[in-house]
């Protein structure tokens, strides 16, 4: 941009102030028009340039996509290998995390229950098998507000979650609360339990 | 024509005082800041108390920079150029004295009710009906005392700078008032006459052109006036001028919904606003490169001049958010940043670095003219141009990293297809060190900021006895007006039309102007308001959504109270990760009853629209109390006020009879709301106490938020299972 003090100065002056004739930049005039031709062509244009069809129909399409690469299949264990996990020190490390940082709120430090039912005791209300347990958690108590984790842990804290469950059975905490549902006993997992 | 000459002198003591006001709520307002920023940080700097809880002062903070800090700086920067420009006194003395009072006493009832929990849950348009009527009031005695200037001028045609000032005038006006319009409830309460997409779709109409027509405009003008001035060189072209001038006016109206892209907002609305967002690029721009370009062979004055320096990093700021707007209204940009801090840093070079270093640019010009005297120290405002530019650089990068970090966590899958961080918590510890880097940045644009202040301060103490007070003498405008310059006769179209001969005859009327003005902005506004009204198909209804129980409405108006809305959106978007997160994406005919809507623009906590029956009532009782005891590490302030005070039952009639009167299909609640909300209540605190809850919670504001929330996204799960919430 050579001297362009040369430029001809326009003859108004508004408290000292004066005004220069130039053109308007090249550039910015064309990028401006580039910007107005985006506008009827948005609306043409196919795939991520263009409309896509809209928001709903663009999620749709994200959640099918999903789907077909992603068979839904919910987690499997084994009663017997959950059983296993409670027994395993460092599975069980894993497991009282887990639970420290998700589990507590309801049913206490120590598993005593709080607002969810008491977890040391050998009354369940949903079935006290390992699989009972690991079922309930994935698959949550939503009218009495319990979650499911199924997709809010992964699938191996989801295991050692439960197995620490497991390991809490016959702890004496602090202020248990009453029993809740029927005696059922996680030892005597039938074998059936696959 | 006649050779006889008026004298008068300009009210340059109306121009010291918004300077001050300036100053002084620019202090408050960004002190605010710094400490909700602290607050972010470490939830303890919410002292436990309600009224100093980041969603109680969030909408101080906004407020007061945009319309106490910007609003004075830009009454400051009018009435002294404006009347240079004009060559002729304000119009009226005493409605410039009643704007500058009227204007601070606006901003001291907002200091007062925001904190106090009085506001319309709408952002920058939380201040209540009456402040509203205030403001409305206040404003159009300012539109008279200017448009009374321009009808007494002695040039006879009007300047860019004045052209930016009549669109700001008329347009904020028309965003104001239409924005407001609600039905009170009582002396500080009211509810949006729009509901649900039409209240939200209105409120970014208003809250896009706040930042377009009282932070970009105005400033514009100010920039078209102090920057030739300062740097004493001409405004780089004239032509460029008219044309972003009449761009921006016009386009600005129409980029409003790209606040809202993936919402329950029409996907016609928000790719419009798209589209518009990215033709203002260029617009805008012509603005920066008009003030950048002013100073070409003047560079060697911006290294030895403050006042350049401020305004050389001010426009450059102005350039650097009007790319990153147009960037971030594309959907898919915004689809990662929307709820994020990004949003937030974005703002801050606006104001932090347009708004803020303009201002002061402004001022130290102003200072020495004003108050008669040397600026006490040009070393002073040279420390003070590089810590700010310090401080605005590391606040913005923080929260940039912050903003990016957050949306990248948030939408990150697994490789099982699991979301990565479904903690949201975790999302939010992550920003701890950035959130105290922000702290810093904002802390060191405030120590600039005392340095300003001090330099001002010992500016004016060394000011004359006395004042002088020039007296100007200029000729009167001749009744009729004779071009010296006419169009050649014979000029093609095209030729008269890149003439802009045109232009210029518009700028010696006024009143044209305005009204070409006033029907850009009216068209470009209604072409958006009006299918967004009338198209039934935008809406489509939803049959087993109903209205909120008495007790519901009760604590929704607690949510509003507490500011709630500042920290949880209420919007599901329809993206994979977000459905995966809270739930199924929100539907338009979910909000039919909403008035206000609270869809809210941030995530600083999680989305509340799938809220409902999620938790036991009990652990909403606990949460409230204590937020840690709860969830680890959240951020939240402690709400046990809410268990402690009484709910006002007997208040809730008249809320319930105002939404019906808004069209709220209330039925039976309409004679008897206290009963209704009492039974609910009781029941509710009943279970809770059942659950080894607390007792006599039956009565307390907690119960009726806890109502609300255990509401909130249900309606529209067909319900195989009977709402626990207890539906109407």
């Amino acid at each position: 941009m050579a001297n362009k003090d040369e430029d001809r100065l326009l003859e108004h002056e508004y408290d000292g102030i004066r005004e220069y004739d130039n053109p308007l930049p090249r550039w910015w005039l064309w990028i401006f028009y580039a910007t107005i031709v985006f506008v009827p062509l948005y609306y043409v244009l196919p795939g991520r340039l263009g409309q896509n069809g809209g928001n709903v129909a663009e999620y749709e399409a994200e959640v099918a996509a999903y789907k077909a690469t992603q068979p839904v299949a919910p987690p499997t264990i084994s009663g017997e290998r959950l059983l296993a996990l409670s027994k395993d020190r460092e599975a069980l490390e894993e497991g009282r995390e887990v639970f420290t940082k998700n589990c507590v709120v309801c049913h206490g430090v120590d598993g005593g229950g709080v607002i969810g039912p008491n977890l040391t005791d050998n009354a369940w209300i949903h079935g006290g098998t390992p699989s009972a347990i690991h079922n309930t958690v994935i698959v949550g108590v939503l009218a009495k507000g319990m979650p499911s984790w199924e997709r809010l842990l992964k699938t191996e804290d989801l295991d050692h979650v439960v197995a620490y469950v497991i390991s809490l059975q016959g702890t004496k905490p602090a202020t248990p609360k009453a029993p809740e549902g029927v005696v059922d006993t996680v030892a005597a997992a039938p074998p059936a339990d696959k | 024509m006649s050779t006889h000459l008026d004298t008068f002198s300009y009210d340059d003591a109306i121009v010291r005082k918004f300077l001050w006001a300036t100053f002084i709520w620019g202090l408050v307002g960004m002190l605010v800041g710094l400490w909700i920023a602290l607050e972010l940080a470490n939830p303890a700097f919410n002292l436990g108390l309600e009224w100093l809880s980041f969603g109680r002062l969030r909408p101080l903070h906004t407020n007061a920079v945009i319309f106490a800090f910007a609003g004075n700086a830009i009454f400051t920067g009018i009435y002294y150029s404006s009347q240079r420009l004009l060559k002729t006194r304000m119009f009226s003395d005493g409605l410039s004295r009643f704007h500058f009072w009227g204007w601070q006493a606006i901003i001291v009832a907002a200091a007062l009710t925001l904190p106090l929990g009085f506001t319309q849950a709408k952002e920058y348009a939380e201040l209540e009906w009456p402040i509203d009527i205030a403001i409305a009031v206040v404003w159009v005695a300012f539109a008279i005392n200017f448009f009374g200037t321009l009808a007494k001028r002695r040039e006879r045609h009007i300047y860019v700078a004045i052209w930016f000032y009549i669109a700001s005038i008329v347009t904020v006006a028309v965003l104001h008032i239409f924005n407001n319009l609600s039905l009170p409830v009582g002396p500080l309460k009211s509810y949006s006459i729009y509901a649900g997409v039409q209240d939200a779709f209105m409120q970014w109409w208003y809250g896009h052109n706040a930042v377009a027509f009282f932070l970009t405009t105005p400033f514009l003008g100010l920039m078209y006036y102090f920057m030739p001035k300062a740097a004493d060189k001409p405004v780089f072209s004239y032509k460029l001028s008219i044309l972003h001038f009449w761009t921006i006016v016009f386009l600005y109206i129409w980029a409003g919904p790209h606040h809202l892209h993936y919402t329950a907002l029409p996907d016609w609305a928000s790719t419009l606003g798209m589209l518009f967002s990215v033709m203002l690029w260029m617009p805008s721009w012509g603005g920066m490169i008009n003030g950048l370009l002013t100073l070409r062979g003047a560079w060697n004055k911006v290294a030895e001049e403050p006042v350049l320096k401020f305004f050389v990093v001010a426009v450059t700021a102005y350039g650097m958010s009007t790319f990153e707007g147009p960037m971030l209204s594309i959907k898919s940009v915004n689809s990662l940043a929307h709820y994020t801090d990004w949003i937030i840093a974005h703002v801050h070079t606006g104001a932090l670095g347009w708004n803020g270093l303009l201002t002061f640019g402004m001022i130290y010009w102003l200072a020495p003219r004003l108050f008669q005297t040397p600026l006490y120290s040009k070393k002073l405002a040279e420390y003070h141009f590089w810590i700010s530019t310090f401080g605005i650089l590391l606040y913005v990068a923080a929260i940039y990293s912050a903003g990016i970090t957050q949306g990248l966590m948030w939408r990150a899958f697994d490789e099982t297809g699991r979301l990565a961080y479904p903690d949201f918590v975790e999302t939010v510890m992550k920003l701890m060190p950035m959130n105290w880097v922000r702290v810093a940045g904002g802390t060191l644009y405030i120590v600039g900021m005392l340095m300003f202040g001090y330099n001002i301060f010992k500016t004016w103490a060394a000011r004359p006895a006395k004042y002088d007070v020039p007296v100007i003498s200029a000729p009167p405008l001749a009744k009729v007006y004779v071009d010296p310059h006419p169009v050649p006769a014979g000029t093609g179209v095209w030729a008269r039309f890149t003439g802009v001969h045109w232009h210029r005859n518009w700028e010696r009327m006024p009143l044209i102007f305005t009204v070409m003005i006033v029907l850009a902005v009216v068209v470009a506004s209604l072409s958006e308001i009006i299918p967004t009204f009338l198209i039934r198909s935008n809406v489509p209804t939803i049959a087993s959504v109903k209205p909120y129980t008495p007790l519901e409405l009760a604590g929704r108006d607690l949510y509003i109270r507490e500011g709630c809305f500042n920290c949880h959106s209420q919007m599901v978007r329809p993206l994979r990760h977000e459905t995966e997160r809270w739930g199924e994406y929100s539907k338009p005919g979910e909000f039919v009853y909403d008035h206000p809507f609270l869809w809210g623009s941030r995530r600083i906590g999680p989305d509340l629209a799938r809220v409902g029956g999620k938790y036991p009532d009990l652990w909403h009782v606990r949460h409230f109390q204590d937020p840690r005891a709860v969830v680890q590490n959240s951020i939240m302030p402690t709400y046990a006020h809410l268990q402690k005070r009484a709910l006002d039952f007997d208040g809730i009639q008249g809320r319930v009879d105002a939404m019906a009167m808004l069209g709220v299909p209330y039925g039976d609640a309409v004679n008897r709301a206290p009963a209704m909300a009492r039974e609910q209540a009781t029941a509710l605190a009943a279970g809770i106490e059942a659950t080894g809850g607390p007792a006599g919670l039956g009565d307390r504001e907690v119960i009726a938020l806890i109502a609300y929330l255990q509401r909130l996204g249900k309606d529209i799960r067909s319900a195989p299972v009977p709402a626990a919430g207890g539906t109407p």
